[in-house]
């Protein structure tokens, strides 16, 4: 059996291959490097597929948190694994478009799957999961609703900054003056997906477009993120697992 | 009778003309070029070659609205958010060459004068690449000293020799001298005209309207070496002083309250809302050190004067030049304060501009606000935090009226 | 071996202690220091008066004071020498050199005036209009200015032969860089990314008749040796600087040997060899005038993409390592332009933002990594 640890800064998440490329049992947990977040993914995953640590043959780490992680066999980047992932599960995916709560990551694919080019965003809250978090707690809501509301927008109402800061008092303004919630819930996903699709015009969008990454699960925000790049977005299954599946599958080559 | 023109009406068909005659000209495969707004129109007028201004053209689309689509072609090609937004207005403009603000034709020489920053270098080489073009530079050295040093005019007129040359070859044109002189001649006296109706914004109340001077700003870029230019800086100086006679303030429904200035250029996409901002306050915009800086005034004939010139304005001086020349205006145009627009495209004004703002307020008293905007860029500019220093600012004028009193 | 070694390791201790490297130079040949900006100054001038060149390429201090004059777009490099100039740390210079290159060095200069007043300051313009006549005669005018200014805070006049005999050493140092970085393309292990930066870098800090020996010295132990067998991948860099430090060692962390660069202050300083002029003055200004693919020197052919294409294929190199100086408005416009040109050439680009001071370099091992998996 192979294992996948993908720690991120603030989740960690697991999976377990067979040697047929059979996923076995997948783990996410909402704490990421630093913390027992690991360990319990990893428990978690061991746990629902009826093993135990010592049938693992192989054990590939990555994510922000791999560096410290010292019960792997190997550490790749998430690049790499969440190239590999997404191939696995889309074999025609020619561009991926990760956005998770701290970063985002584009990554253009070669016919063969392999990483051909790659473009990120890690500085920066704008274009993120935690955008759209600030969002949320200005119009008192959690994400989930955030997507809701979105989707009940009834007119275009741009947030024109690009900066998380601005934005927030530009919002808060706007409220102030009677905008309705949302139509402020719609320019922040338009927000976002603008920030996405410039982030990927620098490396050009190719079709077979498919998303992963915590984001992918809003269906408000996958939809005007295709808009906004002109092309259908697919989303992966197990879109959150996409790296830890990637870790694995290089676990299960190795 | 047909009414007698409005300098606005003026300005309005003079801008259109000059639109058409260079479409016109590219069309009729003449040579078009583009050039930066303080260069040496002089030699390109005495050669008759068809000029645009891509600085009037990127802050025309900032101004309709439409920047962002340029910006997000450029910035798709790789060219960082960190740049000057007119260069990526201007690059995108390049590749989409559409727009409703209207459309320059490409070009197929560049002039380049960096006295007003050395990003333009970096931006027309750029295009000098893409098209593959000649690009004349006219490199005015930055003036650390007061004054401009003699070194400096000498190796700035050697670059006018030799560009008069680069154009002959390029033109195919001989470079008439008795022509040159004449246009130095309607230049120097336009550059006349635009300080006397800038001036006449001394009057309490001013006949000038807030923002009216950066509208007048894109002709005295393009119409200088025009006798038309000239005319309508009369004109505008003559509607201006009858405007003084009567006694009219810049409203028609408002008293001119605080007197400002405004530093830096303009926040184009957000001009309606930043304007409203200042009226609801009863602040007019009096005077900017835009007016001295295209004072390209020089003896007839006085090549090195027209060097001096050329190299003289604000931005291409020292720090004490530049505080003095604030100051000055203060004193002149009885300013109550001043608003320092942060703009993230112009790091040559935005790494003075704090120690500016000290200096200035150490010798005139008089308080300021800095507020972040750009000048193209639509997304850097919060109408929140543009309110909120304003309104400090109206604060702090208002005490020191108080306290006058 | 051993003494290579210990060849090497004198360089990079010097590299990695500047001030006491420069206190110990000013110490031994009693002279004093005259602090350079980036990114060309008459170096060969300052020598030649009878002053020790010290490059003020930034450094790693938190900014605190440079805040009262710059916003925080502001490149690092101008605002680490701002912080540091504020905080008195060059106030044992007899002097400092500003030169105007971009719009932000501008504006240091004229803050500088107010911001650090204890230091002497000569502000320089070079032309940007370099290789027509007029360039040149300016700069040779402004040499001759600044010549002044250095010997009336020397106290001594600058003699012909003294002038000659400087340049003539630093033609020699060029030299002796140049033979060094093409030697260095075979030893890629012994001499690996971080070694090969840091003694380029020790002679910022050293007097250049003392380095130039040391360093032929290294050369020559160095050709001994047989070329090296390299598993991990060679590439080129190009930028203002190869920083920060952790930078480097992720390189050799992850087996990433630098083949050639085309850094701000590193290669672009040596590259070129003096080939024309009469006087030591007008030597000194064709050189700037001949330097091409340089993003704070004119050029409108942008000759860079060009030279990067060539280097990467001379050195069998697998890519480009672009080390973008953030906020730097010259290296940010020349980059799309390169860019195209490597792409066309399919060479693969790793694209790095960089501040001198990050404190995180997670973000920067993660795209590393991630390159050199995507070389396979």
């Amino acid at each position: 059996m192979f294992l996948g640890v993908d720690i991120g800064s603030s989740s960690s998440k697991a999976v377990i291959l067979n040697n047929q490329r059979e996923v076995l049992s997948t783990a996410v947990i909402n704490t990421g490097t630093g913390t027992r977040g690991p360990e319990k993914a990893v428990a978690t995953a061991l746990e629902q597929a009826e093993l135990i640590t010592s049938d693992i043959e192989y054990t590939v780490v990555t994510g922000y948190g791999r560096i410290t992680y010292d019960k792997a066999d190997r550490q790749i980047t998430e690049i790499s694994c969440h190239g590999r992932g997404a191939f696995f599960l889309a074999p025609q995916a020619k561009t991926i478009i990760d956005i998770g709560g701290q970063d985002a990551k584009i990554i253009r694919l070669d016919n063969n799957g392999r990483i051909e080019n790659f473009v990120m965003n890690e500085k920066c809250a704008a274009g993120t999961g935690r955008f759209l978090e600030v969002m949320a707690r200005i119009l008192d809501c959690g994400i989930g609703e955030l997507s809701d509301l979105s989707l009940r927008t009834t007119k275009e109402l741009a947030i024109s900054s690009t900066c998380t800061v601005f934005a927030e008092s530009e919002v808060i303004s706007q409220l102030a003056a009677g905008a309705a919630k949302e139509d402020v819930a719609q320019g922040a996903h338009r927000s976002v997906a603008n920030r996405i699709a410039g982030l990927a015009a620098r490396i050009g969008v190719r079709q077979k477009v498919v998303m992963t990454g915590g984001v992918a699960l809003n269906a408000s925000m996958v939809a005007c993120l295709a808009q906004e790049i002109g092309h259908e977005i697919t989303v992966l299954p197990m879109s959150q697992v996409v790296g830890a599946l990637g870790a694995a599958l290089y676990a299960v080559e190795s | 009778m047909e009414p007698k023109k409005t300098s606005k009406d003026l300005l309005s068909d003079l801008l259109t003309k000059h639109y058409e005659e260079a479409a016109e000209a590219k069309k009729n495969g003449e040579i078009v070029a583009w050039s930066t707004s303080i260069a040496p129109q002089e030699l390109l007028e005495t050669l008759d070659i068809k000029v645009v201004y891509p600085e009037n053209h990127s802050a025309a689309i900032g101004a309709r609205k439409c920047a962002q689509e340029f910006i997000d072609q450029a910035e798709g090609d790789s060219y960082s958010n960190d740049l000057c937004s007119y260069a990526r207005v201007n690059v995108g403009y390049m590749t989409i060459q559409e727009s409703v603000a209207g459309n320059i034709p490409l070009p197929d020489v560049l002039f380049c004068c960096n006295n007003i920053c050395n990003t333009v270098i970096k931006w027309y080489e750029n295009i000098a690449k893409e098209l593959n073009i000649p690009m004349i530079l006219f490199d005015m050295p930055f003036n650390h000293e007061y004054e401009v040093s003699e070194n400096n005019v000498r190796y700035i007129r050697g670059q006018f020799e030799s560009a008069i040359k680069q154009l002959e070859g390029i033109s195919g044109k001989k470079f008439d001298r008795d022509r040159f002189k004449k246009v130095m001649g309607i230049s120097s006296e336009t550059a006349k005209w635009w300080k006397k109706s800038t001036s006449l914004a001394i009057a309490k109340p001013s006949p000038l309207n807030g923002f009216d001077m950066f509208n007048y700003m894109a002709t005295i870029v393009c119409m200088r070496g025009k006798q038309e230019g000239l005319d309508l800086f009369k004109l505008w100086a003559e509607e201006l002083q009858e405007k003084i006679d009567r006694k009219e303030g810049p409203w028609k429904d408002q008293e001119e309250k605080y007197r400002i200035m405004w530093d830096g250029i303009a926040c184009w996409p957000h001009l309606g809302n930043t304007y409203k901002v200042l009226k609801k306050y009863g602040i007019n915009m009096v005077t900017s050190t835009y007016p001295d800086s295209w004072k390209i005034v020089y003896e007839n004939d006085d090549l090195d004067g027209m060097a001096r010139a050329y190299s003289s304005n604000y931005v291409n001086r020292n720090l004490d030049f530049g505080t003095d020349n604030i100051v000055n205006l203060v004193n002149d145009f009885s300013l109550d304060g001043i608003v320092f627009h942060s703009n993230r495209s112009c790091k040559l004004m935005d790494f003075r501009q704090y120690e500016v703002q000290r200096k200035v307020q150490a010798r005139t008293g008089i308080p300021s606000v800095i507020f972040d905007g750009d000048q193209t860029d639509p997304r850097a500019f919060s109408l929140a935090q543009y309110e909120t220093r304003i309104q400090a600012l109206v604060e702090m004028m208002e005490q020191n009226k108080r306290k006058d009193a | 071996m051993k003494h290579l070694l210990s060849l090497i390791a004198e360089l990079e201790t010097a590299a990695l202690n500047p001030i006491k490297t420069l206190k110990k130079t000013m110490d031994t040949s009693k002279k004093s220091a005259v602090g350079c900006f980036p990114y060309y100054t008459p170096d060969e001038l300052v020598y030649a008066a009878g002053f020790i060149p010290v490059g003020l390429w930034g450094g790693q201090t938190d900014i605190k004071l440079a805040d009262t004059y710059l916003q925080s777009f502001c490149c690092s490099i101008m605002r680490e020498n701002m912080e540091q100039g504020m905080r008195g740390q060059y106030d044992f210079l007899s002097a400092i050199i500003i030169p105007t290159y971009c719009d932000t060095l501008k504006c240091i200069c004229e803050n500088w005036k107010v911001a650090v007043p204890q230091v002497p300051l000569i502000p320089m313009v070079y032309p940007q209009n370099r290789k027509i006549q007029a360039g040149i005669d300016y700069l040779v005018s402004e040499y001759k200015r600044v010549q002044e200014i250095l010997e009336d805070l020397s106290g001594e006049k600058v003699t012909e032969e003294s002038l000659a005999s400087s340049f003539a050493l630093y033609e020699e140092y060029r030299k002796a860089m140049r033979e060094f970085t093409a030697m260095a393309v075979h030893y890629p292990i012994t001499i690996n990314a971080k070694t090969r930066q840091l003694i380029i870098k020790a002679a910022y800090f050293m007097d250049k008749k003392d380095y130039v020996p040391q360093l032929q010295e290294l050369c020559r132990s160095l050709s001994a040796l047989p070329y090296e067998k390299f598993a991990g991948k060679k590439v080129v860099m190009t930028g203002i600087m190869a920083e920060p430090a952790g930078l480097l060692d992720i390189f050799v962390q992850n087996n990433v040997a630098v083949a050639a660069d085309d850094l701000a202050d590193s290669s672009r300083q040596f590259r070129l060899e003096s080939s024309r002029g009469n006087t030591v003055y007008e030597k000194m200004a064709c050189r700037i005038a001949d330097q091409c693919g340089c993003s704070l020197l004119f050029d409108a052919e942008k000759e860079r993409g060009q030279l990067l294409v060539d280097l990467v294929k001379d050195t069998g190199s697998d890519g480009i390592v672009v080390a973008m100086m953030k906020f730097c408005d010259p290296e940010e416009f020349d980059y799309p332009i390169y860019k195209k040109e490597l792409e066309a050439a399919n060479i693969p680009i790793l694209y790095l933002e960089i501040e001198q001071k990050m404190d995180s370099l997670e973000q920067i091992r993660t795209r590393v990594q991630s390159f050199i998996e995507m070389l396979g």
